[in-house]
C-alpha cells in the first residue's frame, strides 16, 4: 500500500513564497491507477516530484508498504528511484543514441550488471506493449505513441513500488492517448503494482480506477470538482 | 555502455573532435622529435663522447670552439685524483672544397679512443691523413674513399668509413687522429695569423712548439665512486668538467632552442587539453535535459562522470594514436637533413600530460553534471 501523508511544499520565502502543495493526503492499493486532476500550476508536477524523490516536502511523509520514505542525500534519493520508482515524462525522454531495447536495460544497467534475467523481462515487456518489431529502432525512428509506450516499459524494469506518469499523453492524439492509457492500466493491474497519473484530460481520467483534484495545492472533494472541471474545459 | 553507445552514436561528431585533438598531438609530437633531432644535429658530435665528463680549459665553458688544452694541460688532468683515463678531443673549423659544391665541416680529433664511432659504411680504423665522416656528408656527394681537400687550410683526408648522429652545428663531422687535427689545427690558426699581416718562421715554429700534443678539451673517466662534483672541486678554478650530454645542451644557444621548443609543446598540450576540456563541456551543457532525465531515473553523478572520463579515455586514445601515427608520417617525408629525432620517452610524457589535462578540463563538465537537477525532467519544478 502507496500512502501521502499531510504532505506540504512552499517554493521559495517571503513575498515570492508560493505553496505548490498544501496539505496533500491520499492512500492508494496496490493493483490501482489513480488519475490526478487539476488545473495548471495546482501543484501535480510538484506532487509527483516529491514522491519520485526529486524534491524534498517541506513538511509530511511518503509510506511505501508500510516504511517511511526517508531521503538523506542525492546519492540516496538516486538510489530510491532506482528502486522504488518508475518514472514516466511528460516528454519520452529516452535516450535518442540507444535502441528502445537498450533504453529498457539502461535501468538494470545503472543499478550494476545486466543480467540475462533483465534481458529475458525487457523482451517480455517489450511484447507486452506491442514493440518487438520495434526494438532494435533508436526513438528518432518511432513515432510518437511507440515512443511513449517505451518510455512506460521503461518505468517498469525496474518492478518498481510506485509508477509516476506526469502527462504521458500530451505529445499524442486523444485517440492514441487513450490506447496507451488504457495499455498502462492493464500492466498496472495484471503486475498489481500502483501508478499515479498526472493528466489535463478528464476523458484521460475516466479510464483510471480513481480521481485526485487538486486546486491550489489542495484535494478537492466531488462538489468542488464540478466547478473545477468546467473551469478546465473553458480554458 | 552508455558512453560508447554514444561515441558510436554520434560518430562525426567524435570523429572531427579526435581529427584535431590528434593533429594537436602529433604537434607536440613533431616538436618533440625536432627538438631532439636540433640536439643530436647541433651537438651529436659532442654529446656522444664516450666520456663521464669533459674537461674545458678556464672560463670557456660551455664553448668548445674557444677551449684548448697544452700537453701540460692535459697532463694535469690526467694526474688530478679521481680522473682514471684521459684522452684529448681536438675541435675546429674547415671546409670541403673538393666537391662539386663547397660544404662546411667541424672537423674532431679524437686522441687513442678512435673506435668509439659506430660504423655504417667502410672501417672504423682511421690512419694519419684518413678520416670517418658523419653519413650526412653523402648528401653533399662525398664517396668512400673520395680524397677530401680542406680549405683554407689546404689539406687532403681520405674517406675510409661513414659513421652517423655525429653533427656539430647542423654540419657533418670529419674524425680523425689528434696529430692529424693538431696539423689542422695549426695550420688554420697560422693560416688567420698570416691574413692579419705575416709571420716570420721563427714565431710559426714557436707556435707550433706550442700545440704539440695540445686538444681542445679532454674527456675524462672517473674512478669509481668519484663524482664529478669531486673532481671539479679538485680542478678549482682551473677547468671546468662536464657531462657530454650537459656540455652538448649548455653550448651553441641549445639551452635558448629548448626552451623555445619546450615552449610550443607545452602551448600545444594545453591547446589539446583546453579542446578537450570545452569540447566535453559544450557537449554536457548541450544534453543537460538528457542527463536531467537519466539522473531523474537514478543515474547517480559519479555514474555519469565515470561515463564522461570513459568517454574522454576512448577519445584521447584515439586521437594519440592519430597524433603518432601522423607525427611518424611527417617525420618520413622530411628530407634527411632535417632534424627529425622521435624519443619515446618524450612522447610518453606528452601523450600523458595530454591526458592529465584532459581530466583536468573534464572537471567543468563535472560540474555541469552536478548542477543539472533532476526535477527538471519532470517540468518546471525544480528548485534552483
Ligand atoms: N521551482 C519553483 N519555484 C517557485 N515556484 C514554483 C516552482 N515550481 C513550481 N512552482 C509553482 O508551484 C505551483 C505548482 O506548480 P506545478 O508545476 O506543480 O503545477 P502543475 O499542476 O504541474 O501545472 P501544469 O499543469 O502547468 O504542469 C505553481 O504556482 C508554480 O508556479
Ligand atoms: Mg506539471
Amino acid at each position: 500500500m502507496f500512502e501521502v501523508k499531510h504532505i506540504t511544499k512552499t517554493y521559495g520565502t517571503g513575498r515570492t513564497q508560493v505553496t505548490a502543495l498544501d496539505d496533500v493526503s491520499f492512500r492508494l492499493d496496490r493493483g490501482r491507477l489513480l488519475a490526478v486532476l487539476g488545473p495548471s500550476g495546482s501543484g501535480k508536477t510538484t506532487l509527483v516530484s516529491i514522491i519520485a524523490g526529486l524534491l524534498q516536502p517541506t513538511s509530511g511523509e511518503i509510506i511505501i508498504g508500510g516504511k517511511q520514505v526517508h531521503l538523506r542525500s542525492a546519492a540516496e534519493a538516486a538510489r530510491y528511484r532506482r528502486t522504488e520508482v518508475g518514472l514516466v515524462f511528460q516528454e519520452h525522454h529516452l535516450v535518442p543514441y540507444l535502441t528502445a531495447r537498450e533504453n529498457l536495460l539502461l535501468v538494470p544497467h545503472l543499478s550494476g550488471r545486466v543480467t540475462r534475467a533483465h534481458k529475458e523481462r525487457a523482451d517480455t515487456l517489450l511484447a507486452d506493449f506491442g514493440l518487438t518489431e520495434r526494438a532494435a529502432h533508436r526513438p528518432s525512428l518511432l513515432s510518437g505513441g511507440e515512443r511513449q509506450r517505451v518510455a512506460i516499459a521503461r518505468a517498469l524494469m525496474n518492478e518498481p513500488e510506485i509508477m509516476l506518469v506526469d502527462e504521458p499523453t500530451s505529445s499524442l492524439d486523444t485517440e492514441r492517448g487513450l490506447q496507451v492509457v488504457e495499455l498502462l492500466k492493464q500492466q498496472i493491474h495484471e503486475r498489481a503494482m500502483t501508478c499515479i497519473m498526472v493528466t489535463h484530460d478528464p476523458r484521460m481520467a475516466g479510464h483510471a480506477d480513481e480521481e485526485l483534484h487538486l486546486v491550489d495545492g489542495k484535494v478537492v472533494d466531488n462538489g468542488a470538482r464540478a466547478a473545477v472541471e468546467a473551469g478546465i474545459q473553458k480554458s | 555502455m552508455l558512453a560508447l553507445k554514444e561515441l558510436l552514436g554520434s560518430k562525426l561528431k567524435f570523429t572531427l573532435i579526435a581529427l584535431v585533438i590528434g593533429l594537436v598531438v602529433s604537434l607536440t609530437m613533431v616538436t618533440s622529435a625536432m627538438s631532439e633531432g636540433l640536439l643530436t644535429g647541433m651537438s651529436g658530435a659532442k654529446s656522444s663522447l664516450e666520456a663521464d665528463a669533459l674537461v674545458f680549459q678556464r672560463a670557456t665553458y660551455p664553448t668548445l670552439e674557444r677551449s684548448i688544452l697544452s700537453a701540460d694541460d692535459l697532463e694535469i688532468i690526467a694526474q688530478t685524483p679521481g680522473v682514471a683515463s684521459v684522452y684529448g678531443v681536438g675541435h675546429t673549423y674547415a671546409s670541403v672544397s673538393s666537391t662539386a659544391e663547397a660544404f662546411d665541416v667541424r672537423v674532431f680529433g679524437l686522441g687513442d679512443r678512435l673506435d668509439q664511432l659506430p660504423i655504417v659504411e667502410g672501417t672504423g680504423a682511421i690512419g694519419p691523413c684518413e678520416t670517418v665522416v658523419d653519413i650526412t656528408a653523402k648528401l653533399e656527394g662525398v664517396e668512400l674513399g673520395d680524397t677530401l681537400t680542406l680549405t683554407p687550410v689546404d689539406a687532403k683526408l681520405t674517406v675510409v668509413g661513414f659513421t652517423e648522429d655525429r653533427r656539430y652545428v647542423m654540419v657533418p663531422t670529419l674524425f680523425v687522429d689528434l696529430p692529424t687535427w693538431e696539423g689542422l689545427h695549426v695550420a688554420s690558426v697560422l693560416g688567420r695569423i698570416e691574413e692579419e699581416g705575416g709571420t716570420d718562421a721563427a714565431a710559426t715554429a714557436q707556435m707550433e712548439d706550442d700545440f704539440a700534443g695540445s686538444a681542445s678539451v679532454a674527456a675524462i673517466t672517473l674512478d669509481e665512486g668519484v663524482t664529478l662534483e669531486d673532481v671539479q672541486d679538485a680542478f678549482g678554478d682551473d677547468y671546468t668538467a662536464a657531462s657530454p650530454d650537459e656540455a652538448a645542451r649548455s653550448g651553441n644557444g641549445m639551452p635558448e632552442m629548448i626552451l623555445a621548443v619546450g615552449g610550443i609543446q607545452w602551448v600545444s598540450i594545453t591547446i589539446g587539453a583546453l579542446l578537450v576540456g570545452v569540447f566535453f563541456y559544450i557537449t554536457t551543457l548541450h544534453k543537460t535535459g538528457q542527463i536531467a532525465a537519466i539522473k531523474a531515473i537514478g543515474a547517480s553523478n559519479a555514474h555519469l562522470y565515470r561515463q564522461l572520463l570513459l568517454q574522454i579515455t576512448v577519445l584521447v586514445a584515439v586521437a594519440t594514436v592519430l597524433g603518432i601515427v601522423v607525427a611518424l608520417g611527417a617525420g618520413a617525408g622530411m628530407p634527411p637533413m632535417m632534424a627529425f629525432d622521435p624519443d619515446p620517452g618524450r612522447w610518453t610524457v606528452a601523450v600523458l600530460a595530454v591526458f592529465a589535462t584532459a581530466y583536468v578540463g573534464s572537471l567543468f563538465s563535472l560540474r555541469s553534471i552536478l548542477k543539472t537537477d533532476p526535477a527538471t525532467a519532470l517540468g518546471r519544478s525544480s528548485e534552483a
